[in-house]
């Protein structure tokens, strides 16, 4: 037994210190304000006190900490992504990842485990050597395996589906991992807060002033504020802060479900995709088997749970996993993810100055979290877009420079 | 499962349909500028709230205006493009 | 030792019926009619079960479905719920999640290692140093999980059904029944469901002693059956509500689908244990859970029992009590003054002992089952008084302090609660669109007043699905009096007083969980796991607020409660799969390629051809030989998945020129042209042939994967546009065939009477006309660089027209071909299929195919954005590779051009050219590497392939083979 419950056994009172405080009220102004309390914000907040030393930060949070789609994602952490920026920016963040229990003296159950993203035709076999080629290229574990190596991996795997989509391969990328989505949160808060920034929680952001083109405060719930920078990292709700400082953008909200089967003995240790079965599955510290699916086919800014969603990744994950039959399925729920029109998100500087982006994270923001607090906290405190992030600046898409991962996303023959 | 109504088809259930996004108005792109173009092209309001909507009933190819609020996943009223809206 | 009592009225078992089954290694016997759990209980078992985070012996606590501490392995079916699953003959049982049997669990020491696992504890400790994190993970993953797969079980296809109704009444309690039998009268189409084996719920078994409850559903349940508008379905759960009342109904077989017009949620409550240490020792339980023992399965819940009560409803369950026999050693009353109602006197008449202003300080076990109860009084703050702690012996301890509402329908249909503390229940404030709560779920527990509550609501149901109501409607009378207490805790300082017993959570962990500051329903509940088990909250979630509203100096409405998710229980995946459909196409040709040994690939929804296997050859020489079929011979593809559209009107024309980047207005009827589509970024999106029949009338297809999407935007534009045409998608009502080759022309000479020569018939015309009688449309076309015919042919005919062909074609030793020798042949050519030689960001120019666009038209879609693109210049090109005969190193598709360390392109199609003698491909690389004879080093694993880029086509660059002599 590990050394660290000695001491609970040891006091008669349990030691833990607040992991975050609740300030009373706001003050009248910060050197900047970080609106959304999730994994990414709570990162930005932590970077921007840790490493540039801007303490004078209020995150402000309508809910609660991590309450939004930090704590509904299905903590899906990889790198092997299609283009150069994309593959070296989530490369950090996977360097980034495996440090940072030691980093927060706090376990945050990052599981390596191994991720396959399986291909049943030989469209999606092409896609799957273009990524692990990139990949590969870039330094990046990532390699076309074929049904064996599956097999391998999962056992148990029905590889024909059923006789309605066999396995032809597989993309395995080995650093795949998954990890206790709400302790990153929490991680990211108490550092920020020991190191001096406030975390308002049920303070929500009414709007946001804006004098000649510059940032001068944030009207909130609880009061106005005066500050020179505010950072948006609000995940779904991004096109409401983005229309209080009159910026268009791409982003279109879409539902994203996920369902979670009560808790069964370990047996599946790798992360499965399946793009053409709509899958994404992994287990659970607790033994529960945790699944995905494709996005909600239209607009609704809602966390609502459809049938539907569940008939159909249910059949699906039979279809693999016959054995599966008697299992039951506990729990489904939403997050509202902002989507893209290239897959990538859109980040750093915006033609207001002073107001920061960090946002169009679509399905995948969790697994950015720490290099998204990283470069964020950089791009707010220097006013520039930090190196790793200016293919994803919103100026993109007036010049026509969508990212590639468009590019795969839609070789789908 | 949701239910929708198609002006043509009737109330069925949203399984289906397609989704066409939102009604927009394309700029003249013989007069506007390459920013306005592009904003059409890839922008989008993204706000929520009360939207006109393109849907399509699958089965029987029928496209059609709905009015939709993109919060409460509530529809408000259909109709065939080019007719007025059932008051 | 049975403790079955004598004959219960209104019992569920059929004692003519006896099962037996086995339960870890023991033989037991119980009727049907029983629950492993009251089987194993009347036997005298008392533990059932392993808690799941320090594996504490557990006994039966609610009877009601979240007994999650009494799940048993039954064979294939793990986590089954031993307290409600109907037993059956021969089932064979273990508990779960212990090693070595739930009787002497190993893993039993992790009890007496609480004091080192405290809320959280896992977040603390393992991760230092990194090294050994592994090693813990591994620890953590052997104990986690509860049930186990078994992997050899089937895949369980269970049809669905649909249903409707007017009224769905969810519950089948007082309220349930009396909305039910109100909207019957209306006229409505009623359904009634209720999880429980048989309705009446607390009719059942909360009966005070008496019969009335009993009497009354005798006579409801006699009414509801005559009426032919009412469906009374028990054993059968409302899982969930999704929007406009879409409701999944589950049974032991399957699933039902019902569409209502207005839900009555009349699930009740649940009973909710006190805190205090050692309430889950095995024999310790709820009321209601020993009420349902007695009345449902006969069985005497213990001999002597102590009543920890706070609410009228402890009295009447002493009263069943009493009735089956036990000794009721004492009533303990939270309350300081007492039961004021009937049921405190009833109680005091047979002589009980009550204990008021006193509270259950410990239970006691003695070998795993209880075996006394420490009872003291509690001073003005409900603390105990330790000084006077008097033990009671006892077998049984039965709780009843409170109720917290099945609300979770109520809350997925959008309803806002409140609590109400008059009755300290959170209750409906506003409801949903036709939804409507009665009962003790709305706050109403008088018996009475339920009934009442039941009657309002099915009128006003029914009313809302359209119904006439007439007269006024029933005026319920409020509570006066809390059914549940404010504090039903006793604390203790050696804590073991379980507030979630699925996660193992004492007093004391909520405390802690608030000091590190998770100080919000949400934070507590996520931090420490509260309701996040499989009974999903239902017996430890009210404790939870209750604390947390304590700690933070607040009512519980003001901390609020957490989001109920679907599924009220836990559902099984072969339930919501049903019997899993794959619906894929099959062109009309399919029973000739499946004769002709047709190896499969998909293409979209579509099941194609790849090649033809021939016996005793592999794949690569199938696909080769019919590639030379038909570059000197002639071969016959099925090219019907293709989409093929019929477009009509004076505007056909200029239809098609606002959607594809090429002209189409100067086309003569009776000629063909190559189309390319881009959206409205300016992307290649599909492309295909354009045929002109006559001045208004347009015949054109799209690629196999696009037809759909292509034909839905193109009616959407047109939706938008309002031209005068008309679009049809003929992709079903035509069959399609490409004849190839060079002998193409002399076997279609055979079977039509149109002229085929060059002058009557030239490349790109295009004629309707008949082919072995059959009427067709036949298009010269030349994707894979020989003379060749596009067949298209309505697909009755299909058949008939394939045989001719074949036919015809013996002579000339005419062979099929699949997808991948037309892949090859076009290859040749250098003509892309877009979707592979091109992705989903490049532009006309990028893929070669600048010369199809048209910028001098008034408007096409995407044609802006190409004026944009012109200006940035192109960021990749599609060039055409070779390399050199006898190459060692062959590159697949995808594998990079590297160039100085740098990405600088990929290939994306390549195969062996036998015309040519060497491999040749195509590539996206960037503008600079495109001039002809660069070299392309494309890396394979740790080599690199010596390509170089050459002009396109590779294969008869002329055009020569479309003018082969007549």
């Amino acid at each position: 037994m590990p050394f660290q419950l000695l001491r609970f056994a040891l006091s008669s009172k349990h030691p833990e210190p607040r992991m975050f405080r609740t300030p009373e009220r706001l003050k009248g102004s910060y050197d900047a304000v970080i609106i959304g309390a999730g994994g990414h914000g709570l990162a930005a907040a932590y970077y921007l006190a840790r490493d540039h030393g801007m303490r004078n930060v209020a995150v402000l949070e309508k809910g609660y900490i991590g309450g939004g789609n930090t704590g509904r994602n299905t903590t899906i952490i990889r790198s092997n992504y299609l283009t150069p920026e994309g593959v070296a920016f989530y490369d950090q963040s996977v360097r980034l990842w495996q440090d940072l229990a030691t980093d927060f003296d706090l376990n945050l159950f990052y599981s390596t485990r191994g991720h396959f993203t399986l291909a049943h035709t030989d469209s999606a076999v092409r896609t799957m050597r273009w990524r692990a080629e990139v990949n590969k290229h870039l330094g990046v574990d990532s390699e076309l395996v074929g049904p064996e190596a599956v097999k391998a991996a999962c056992p148990q795997i029905d590889l024909s589906c059923g006789g309605n989509a066999p396995i032809l391969g597989a993309l395995y990328h080995a650093p795949g991992a998954i990890a206790r989505h709400d302790a990153v949160a929490w991680g990211y808060g108490r550092g920020a807060d020991q190191r001096g920034v406030e975390i308002h929680q049920q303070t929500e952001v009414l709007g946001i002033d804006i004098v000649g083109g510059r940032v001068q405060g944030v009207k909130t719930s609880k009061g106005y504020i005066s500050t020179p920078r505010v950072l948006s990292a609000v995940a779904g709700f991004t096109p409401r802060i983005t229309h209080m400082v009159g910026l268009r953008t791409p982003i279109y909200v879409h539902p994203l479900q996920a369902m979670v089967t009560e808790p069964m003995k370990p047996w599946l240790d790798p992360i499965l995709v399946s793009g053409s079965l709509h899958i994404y599955v992994s287990q659970s510290a607790r033994g529960e088997l945790v699944m995905g699916a494709s996005l909600d086919p239209y607009e609704l800014h809602s966390t609502r749970s459809s049938l539907d969603f569940v008939e159909g990744l249910a059949a699906h994950m039979l279809d693999m996993f016959p054995f599966l039959s008697h299992a039951k399925v506990n729990r489904q729920w939403a997050g509202m993810a902002d989507m893209t029109p290239d897959f990538a998100p859109v980040m750093g500087t915006t033609p207001v100055e002073g107001f920061y982006l960090d946002a169009g994270w679509g399905t995948w923001g969790f697994k950015a979290t720490p290099v998204c607090g990283m470069t964020m906290a950089h791009t707010v405190a220097t006013g520039r877009d930090h190196d790793l992030i200016g293919a994803f600046n919103l100026s993109r898409f007036a010049r026509y420079e969508l990212t590639g991962e468009k590019g795969a996303a839609s070789v789908g023959h | 499962m949701k239910l929708l109504c198609c002006p043509v088809n009737g109330l069925r259930p949203v399984s289906e349909f397609a989704y066409g996004g939102e009604v927009r108005a394309m700029p003249d792109p013989a007069t506007c500028s390459d920013d306005q173009w592009a904003d059409h092209v890839f922008n989008r309001s993204g706000i929520p709230g009360v939207k006109i909507e393109w849907w399509y009933h699958l089965p029987s190819g029928v496209w059609f205006h709905a009015e939709r609020d993109v919060v409460a996943d509530r529809v408000l009223r259909t109709w065939m493009p080019g007719e007025e809206a059932a008051p | 030792m049975t403790t079955r009592l004598p004959p219960v009225d209104g019992e569920w078992i059929d004692r003519k019926k006896s099962l037996g089954f086995r339960f870890e290694g023991g033989d037991f016997t119980g009727f049907a009619g029983d629950t492993p759990a009251s089987a194993l209980w009347a036997a005298g078992v008392r533990t059932l079960g392993r808690s799941f985070k320090y594996h504490r012996p557990r006994g039966l606590l609610s009877a009601a479905n979240h007994d999650v501490n009494a799940m048993v392995q039954w064979g294939q079916k793990l986590n089954t719920r031993a307290d409600v699953e109907a037993l059956v003959d021969g089932m064979v049982l273990d508990a779960i999640n212990t090693q070595g049997g739930v009787a002497s669990d190993r893993l039993r020491i992790l009890n007496s290692l609480g004091r080192f696992l405290p809320v959280g504890f896992y977040y603390k400790a393992f991760h230092r140093p990194k090294a050994l994190a592994a090693f813990w993970e591994r620890v953590f993953r052997r104990l986690t999980g509860l049930g186990r797969l078994d992997f050899s079980t089937p895949h369980i296809r269970t049809p669905k059904r649909y249903d409707y109704a007017d009224v769905l009444v969810v519950g089948a309690g007082p309220s349930g029944l009396s909305a039910a039998l109100a909207a019957a009268r209306t006229g409505a189409q009623v359904v009634v469901v209720d999880e429980n084996a048989r309705i009446g719920g607390s009719l059942v078994y909360q009966r005070g002693g008496a019969a009335a409850t009993l009497d009354r559903l005798r006579a409801l349940e006699v009414e509801l059956r005559a009426m032919p508008n009412v469906s009374l379905r028990p054993a059968t759960l409302a899982a969930g509500w999704y929007t406009d009342h879409w409701v999944p109904l589950i049974d032991a077989t399957r699933m039902t689908k019902l569409r209502a017009r207005a839900v009555v949620v009349a699930g009740g409550v649940f009973e909710q244990p006190a805190v205090f240490r050692g309430n889950d020792v095995p024999g310790v339980m709820l009321a209601s859970a020993a009420q349902r023992l007695v009345y449902r399965h006969a069985v005497k819940p213990m001999n002597t029992a102590v009543a920890l009560v706070g609410n009228a409803d402890g009295y009447r369950a002493v009263l069943d009590l009493l009735a089956a026999g036990v000794t009721v050693a004492a009533v303990v009353d939270l309350r300081p003054a007492g039961e004021p109602g009937p049921f405190g006197g009833a109680v005091r008449d047979h002589g009980v002992r009550v204990l008021a202003g006193h509270g259950v300080y410990e239970a006691v076990a003695e070998g795993d089952r209880l075996a006394a109860a420490l009872v003291c009084p509690l001073d003005a703050a409900g603390n105990a008084v330790t000084g006077k702690v008097t033990r009671i012996p006892c077998d049984g301890l039965v709780m009843s302090v409170g109720w917290a509402p099945a609300a979770a329908m109520l809350y997925q249909a959008g309803t806002r609660m409140r609590f109400d503390p008059v009755t300290q229940q959170f209750v409906p404030e506003r409801l949903g669109d036709g939804i409507f709560a009665a009962g003790r779920v709305n706050g109403v527990h008088d018996i009475e007043a339920r009934f009442l509550d039941g009657t309002r609501a099915g009128l006003e149901a029914a009313r809302h699905a359209g119904r006439t109501v007439e007269g006024p409607m029933p005026v319920v009378p409020a509570e006066t009096v809390a059914p549940s207490h404010p504090w039903p805790f006793v604390s203790h300082p050696s804590g073991k007083d379980f507030v979630d017993f699925d996660e193992d959570l004492q007093t004391k962990d909520f405390a802690n969980a608030v000091q590190e500051g998770f100080d919000n329903i949400e934070l507590l509940k996520r931090y420490s796991t509260v309701g996040m088990g499989p009974s999903q909250g239902k017996h430890s979630n009210m404790n939870a607020i209750r604390i947390l509203a304590k700690l933070r100096g607040m009512q519980p409405g003001e901390v609020g409660t957490t989001t109920a998710r679907p599924f009220f229980h836990p559902v099984p995946l072969s339930h919501l799969a049903g019997r899993g459909f794959h619906p894929h196409r099959e062109t009309p040709f399919h029973p000739r390629h499946v004769a002709l040994g047709a190896k499969w690939m998909q293409a979209g929804i579509w099941l194609r051809p790849e090649y033809y296997e021939v016996a005793g050859e592999s794949r690569e020489a199938c696909i080769r030989a019919e590639v030379r079929a038909v570059r000197s011979g002639v071969g016959l593809i099925d090219v019907g998945t293709l989409g093929k559209l019929e477009l009509r009107g004076p505007d056909a024309a200029k239809f098609l020129e606002r959607v594809y980047v090429g002209k189409f207005a100067g086309l003569k009827p009776g000629m063909t042209r190559y189309g390319v589509m881009v959206d409205e970024s300016g992307v290649v999106i599909d492309d295909g042939v354009i045929a002109r029949l006559s001045d208004e009338h347009f015949y054109f297809t799209t690629t196999t994967t696009g037809s759909a999407t292509v034909y839905r935007e193109l009616q959407r534009l047109n939706a938008e546009w309002n031209m005068e045409i008309g679009i049809v998608n003929a992709t079903g009502a035509f069959a399609a065939l490409n004849l190839a080759g060079p002998h193409s022309r002399a076997v279609l000479g055979r079977l039509t009477s149109v002229d085929l020569t060059h002058a009557a018939f030239p490349y790109l015309g295009l004629r309707e006309t008949e082919v072995a009688g059959a009427p067709v449309r036949l298009m010269r076309v030349g994707f894979v660089g020989e003379t060749g015919y596009e067949i298209h042919v309505p697909a009755e005919y299909a058949l008939h027209v394939w045989d001719a062909i074949m036919e015809a074609g013996r002579a000339e030793g005419i062979r099929p071909f699949g997808v991948e020798a037309q892949r090859m042949l076009r290859l040749e050519k250098g003509h892309i299929i877009v979707g592979q030689d091109t992705d989903g960001l490049t532009t006309p120019d990028e893929a070669a195919l600048e010369w199809a666009v048209k910028m001098d038209k008034p408007f096409f879609v995407g044609q802006r954005s190409l004026a944009i693109l012109k200006k940035r210049g192109p960021r990749q090109k599609l060039v055409g590779f070779a390399l050199e005969p006898g190459a060692s190193v062959v590159p697949k598709e995808c594998h990079l051009v590297i160039i100085d360390g740098a990405i600088k392109g990929r290939v994306t199609s390549i195969g062996f050219s036998e015309a040519l003698g060497h491999h040749v491909g195509l590539a996206l690389v960037a503008p600079d590497i495109t001039a002809e004879g660069t070299a392309l080093p494309i890396r394979v694993d740790n080599a690199y392939a010596a390509a170089r880029v050459v002009p396109l086509p590779f294969y008869d660059p002329a055009g020569d083979r479309q003018k082969l002599p007549d």
